[in-house]
């Protein structure tokens, strides 16, 4: 019986440890992501978007943890948990899926960058449909967090241009959201021509949250 | 000019609502979406008291997010994460004052004669002709300003459309849309900068304000009111914009209730309200959707994807097959989330997005079915649907003519996204490994925002929850003016056919009262 306990009592020691330990302090502080999930979304970000290639930012480099943290913090939390738990399956899913070699069982954050590489590859091509549809899932919160960099936009050429916005008779009838009427700012006399269809120019300035950051 | 705030209509937004209230009126509209919208316009301009009630807030310019993945999140029912069970496909709901009007991309097509002559046929409809509806397409399309996309915003990816369908020899034509001044952003998908989409909250809604309407956002209907099979009013909460927080509680009695919430959320009402007008068993059944096909194609030269209306070319040329192809923008962190690969091989194709444009096609499925079914402790469904064999054949079709397109318009490769295939096809020769390829669903990603059929309308009381008015078969004074309605595809987009549907329901309802 003692030893019963005894073995019980490493296993749930493991457990934890596997489950909790070991993760490192992030480097940004986050409104949803844990420290655990932070240090998950950067090996896959990294493991996306390595650094070099065609688009120089990594994926740290690009923000993708930060904007996931935003990205979560607009979900509804159902959704939100959802996410959780995707992060939580990739990072323990290496136990029934390992990455290549003897020490490929070790959770996805410790997998060293071309290990992981693999096991999200094996998810990726995997017969299973499940499978793939975690990967894809996977995918596209990284890409779609990958592409919300205004610095990756700018190196692809597709960041938001500048567009002047005509002010016409809605923005006269709604505030900004959560404020009161009497905040909105425009009264008849501030209308404005409505758009005349004049091309935009694709060349033309970017948006301001989007420009390079000035020196 | 005038000032708009000072017609007889009211506004109210979140910050007003401070305690619980009562309200009544002779209409009450559930949903601000494009038929909700018309319908309380259409009924205001009639005499009717009408209340207009909106879920989510009204969005001005300084509120779009143009970050797709931000935007979903802040403006979809579910963050834009639903999807179905069975068959996954990923669909959308909007919650804003405009509903899904405010983030399409404005696409407004008349139902095919062929539908309207199935619809009638297969379900004991006799004044859902052309005839019967064209005077109502005619006076939405004026409201709106209906009309095929200017040549000088289309931008290369809509005109590389055409030239391949030049070359193919298959039809096609600028899109109908409801703009005004379109500058060729591209931005549909995150509400329109350039104030140029005539979505509901600047179009219908001001409209019914000015004709009296009470239009009220942030306001979560959770039941409809019954007094015995009658319908008397609505009731629920103030919700916070975004957050969904629930604030005051509030009820509408009227005469008349008018729900358009969607195909996916009035059911949903219905089912919570004691199973409200299911008599027929239907309600939340026949759930279909237009599953689209997407397929990329990377150019040798730019493609300035970010230049062109977001979807402004489309062929008709296999609308009887099934499906209808059409071009596609979407913020890019959205539309890239198909391209495949990972590491740097998918920085090297993210990087060759400016040369790449891409197509898709919305696919009438005739067989595949799902329904609607609320989940407990929430108003969000539970939505389940099953892509049956003989659609996905359909869809694999339609792949495979827009791989055809790509290589008729010049393009290098092809990314079909088929699970089993090459991630590209380099050449038009590999084609025939596309068509020969035993596609089933499960090897693709599905995405559809149109949805319908789920409150259908049938002739026979015993088939469908509504009759072609959209007055409830089953409950008094109800009425059910969605695309929940249609009682099958329409074979192209559904919003101007919804519209078309709710002005004729909604005048028929004003003369009733």
């Amino acid at each position: 019986m003692g030893w019963l306990a005894l073995g019980l009592g490493v296993a749930l020691a493991a457990a934890g440890a596997r489950l909790l330990a070991g993760y490192p302090r992030p480097a940004s502080r986050y409104r949803r992501l844990t420290a655990p999930e932070a240090a998950i979304v950067a090996a896959l970000a990294d493991a996306a978007f390595p650094p070099g290639g065609a688009i120089e930012p990594s994926g740290c480099e690009a923000g993708v943890p930060g904007y996931v943290d935003r990205w979560l913090d607009a979900l509804p939390s159902r959704n939100r948990l959802l996410i959780r738990l995707l992060l939580f399956l990739i990072e323990h899913a290496t136990l029934l899926f390992p990455g290549p070699g003897l020490d490929g069982w070790r959770r996805f954050t410790a997998l060293r960058p071309e290990q992981r590489v693999a096991a999200l590859r094996g998810w990726a091509r995997s017969r299973m449909h499940p499978r793939r549809v975690v990967f894809t899932s996977l995918r596209a919160i990284l890409t779609m967090a990958y592409l919300g960099s205004p610095t990756v936009l700018r190196r692809v050429g597709l960041a938001p241009l500048a567009i002047p916005t005509p002010i016409g008779d809605a923005d006269l009838l709604y505030p900004r959201v959560g404020a009161s009427r009497a905040s909105i700012p425009f009264g008849p006399d501030d209308r404005t021509s409505p758009s005349d269809g004049t091309p935009l120019d694709p060349r033309g300035p970017v948006h301001p949250d989007y420009a390079e950051p000035s020196p | 000019m005038s000032d708009p705030r000072s017609g007889p209509g009211e506004l109210r937004v979140f910050a007003d609502y401070q305690r619980d209230f009562a309200d009544a009126a002779d209409v009450v509209v559930v949903g601000s979406g494009p038929c909700g919208a018309v319908a309380a316009k259409e009924l205001a301009c009639a005499g009717r008291r009408v209340i207009l009630l909106e879920e989510g807030p009204p969005l001005t310019p300084p509120d779009f997010e143009l970050d797709g993945g931000l935007s979903m999140a802040r403006t979809m029912r579910e963050g834009g994460l639903r999807f179905t069970r069975g068959t996954p496909l990923a669909t959308m709901q909007a919650v804003a004052l405009g509903g899904g009007s405010l983030v399409n991309s404005a696409i407004c097509a008349r139902a095919p004669d062929f539908v309207l002559d199935e619809w009638c046929r297969d379900h004991d409809l006799e004044r859902t002709t052309r005839a019967d509806l064209d005077p109502h397409y005619d006076a939405v399309e004026k409201e709106l300003g209906i009309g095929p996309t200017p040549a000088d915003v289309l931008g290369a990816r809509n005109l590389l459309f055409k030239r391949a369908c030049d070359a193919l020899g298959y039809s096609s034509e600028p899109m109908p849309r409801n703009v005004r001044g379109c500058r060729g952003s591209g931005e549909c998908f995150t509400g329109c900068r350039s104030r140029a989409k005539q979505s509901m909250d600047l179009a219908y809604v001001p409209a019914a304000l000015r004709a009296g309407a009470r239009v009220l956002t942030s306001v979560q209907v959770r039941e409809v009111l019954v007094e015995g099979r009658r319908a008397v009013g609505v009731g629920g909460r103030v919700v916070a914009p975004f957050s969904g927080r629930p604030g005051p509680a509030f009820r509408v009695r009227a005469r008349a209730v008018v729900l358009a919430a969607g195909c996916m959320a009035t059911p949903v009402l219905l089912r919570r309200s004691g199973e409200l007008g299911n008599g027929s068993r239907q309600v939340g059944e026949n759930l279909q959707f237009h599953p689209g096909v997407g397929v990329a194609g990377v150019f040798p030269e730019p493609v300035d994807p970010i230049f062109g209306a977001t979807q402004g070319y489309q062929s008709l040329q296999f609308v009887e097959d099934g499906f209808k192809l059409e071009t596609l923008w979407a913020p890019p962190g959205v539309l890239a989330v198909r391209t495949p690969g990972f590491g740097l091989e998918l920085k090297e194709r993210l990087a060759a997005l400016p040369r790449t444009a891409v197509w898709d096609a919305i696919v009438s499925c005739r067989r595949s079915r799902g329904r609607v079914r609320p989940r407990r402790r929430s108003l969000d469904p539970v939505l389940s649907w099953h892509f049956h064999p003989e659609d996905v054949a359909r869809a694999a079709h339609a792949l495979h003519v827009l791989a055809e397109l790509f290589f008729a318009a010049g393009a290098l490769r092809v990314q079909p996204g088929v699970h089993g295939l090459p991630d590209e096809i380099d050449s038009p020769a590999a084609l025939e490994r596309l068509r020969r390829h035993p596609i089933r669903a499960q090897d693709l990603v599905w995405a559809s925002t149109h949805a319908f059929g789920s409150t259908r309308m049938h002739g026979d009381p015993r088939h469908g929850v509504v009759d072609e008015g959209g007055r409830c078969h089953h409950a008094e004074g109800l009425w059910i003016l969605d695309t929940g309605i249609f009682p099958l595809s329409p074979g192209v987009n559904p919003m101007l056919t919804g519209m078309a549907l709710a002005r004729r329901g909604a005048r028929a309802l004003a003369e009733a009262l």
